[in-house]
């Protein structure tokens, strides 16, 4: 499974979708978007806007902590 | 440091800190005189009076309450919480520092309506610069708003960009003095707004007087800031504009706790009262664990 979260470092929902991915024993990059340009633009071009957290499941798309959508796709 | 800090003075947030205050809980309440309930001109439905009672009247008389079991009261309004080692709450004026916080603030106003608001959300329109600020670097940025809260957004945003108005959608600035100072350094636009518009992110927006200006980010900080903005600071579960609790009214993070409409549900005096009551207990077991 490729999961990666976007994030960054201000975001309490993005520290929440750490913490529940690292619960449910999930293995995932975990990219700062404030410190990575070209991943920022990346995160846009994926889910079509600029809020944080964004996570890619093996190419699924969640904006925002989305417990349900996370569970579906996990 | 305070022990606790409950932010609004409604039947909520009042019948906590006669518990907290009673408990010897060093106990600070903040608030403005901007609850519903003072609208209210007769209650006939609240345990224990024989006449009608008005919520002026309930108000005032909950206020003397908590003042004389030894309650502090501070008439304020709370712009932002954060989270370090302890809580610390920040209104346009102090920033205190305490152990827990119970917010009961009521029910979260209604939204601004602006055209194409909800469209442009994470597409330029966001409600929390300590989440979206950064993608904002160096790019034209807006707040909706026009009290203590709007000033505190632009404030944050300065550490992205410099280009920032606040729009006041029709109002007139309600400032403290130091907010009214430190807001010298933005522009305000206070024109009517028509509508935000752009393609496939905000690019413009539109005043009633046939006006318009680019712009690429705007975030709401209209009236003032609400259970939902402090959730979204720090991270609080919420469904809908409830926060959610458990049955010690206790949030998802710890020390932070939420009573009265701000948790949704029925939404009376007498609830609220409750709630209170409960926050208050857990939050004296709460703080002396510490």
């Amino acid at each position: 499974m490729s999961v990666k979260v976007y994030s960054t470092p201000t975001c309490p929902y993005c520290t929440m979708a750490k913490e529940y991915l690292e619960s449910k024993n999930v293995q995932f990059d975990y990219i700062d978007v404030s410190a990575d340009r070209n991943a920022a633009n990346e995160m846009i071009t994926k889910s079509g806007q600029r809020g944080v957290p964004v996570l890619d499941i093996n190419g699924n798309i969640v904006v925002g902590f989305d417990k349900a959508k996370i569970d579906s796709l996990i | 440091m305070h022990d606790v800090i409950i932010i609004g003075k409604g039947p909520a947030g009042i019948s906590a800190a006669l518990y907290t205050a009673r408990a010897n809980l060093k106990t600070l309440i903040i608030g403005r005189d901007d609850s519903v309930l003072r609208k209210a001109e007769k209650i006939e439905n609240y345990y224990g009076f024989s006449d009608v009672i008005s919520g002026e009247f309930l108000l005032r008389e909950g206020e003397q309450q908590a003042l004389r079991v030894g309650a502090q009261i501070v008439d304020d309004e709370v712009v932002t919480i954060e989270k370090k080692d302890f809580f610390e709450v920040v209104t346009s004026e102090e920033r205190f520092i305490a152990k827990a916080v119970l917010v009961a603030t009521g029910q979260p106003q209604k939204k601004v309506r602006v055209e194409n608001l909800e469209s442009f959300e994470g597409r330029g329109v966001s409600y929390c610069t300590t989440c979206d600020g950064f993608f904002y670097n160096n790019l034209k940025v807006g707040v909706l708003g026009f009290k203590d809260f709007a000033v505190h957004e632009a404030i944050e945003l300065e550490s992205y960009t410099s280009n920032i108005t606040i729009y006041t959608n029709g109002k007139e600035l309600e400032l403290t003095e130091k907010s009214h100072e430190e807001c010298q350094r933005f522009s305000i636009n206070v024109k009517p707004i028509e509508k935000i518009d752009g393609s496939e992110f905000l690019q413009r927006i539109y005043f009633t007087d046939g006006t318009s200006e680019e712009l690429d980010g705007l975030f709401v900080a209209f009236e003032s800031a609400s259970s939902v903005d402090f959730a979204r600071k720090l991270g609080i579960i919420t469904e809908g504009n409830a926060v959610v609790v458990d049955k010690n009214q206790q949030t998802n993070l710890e020390g932070l706790f939420a009573a009265g409409d701000c948790t949704g549900g029925f939404k009376q005096i007498s609830t609220a009262v409750g709630q209170g009551a409960l926050a208050g207990k857990r939050i004296i077991e709460y703080v002396r664990s510490l």
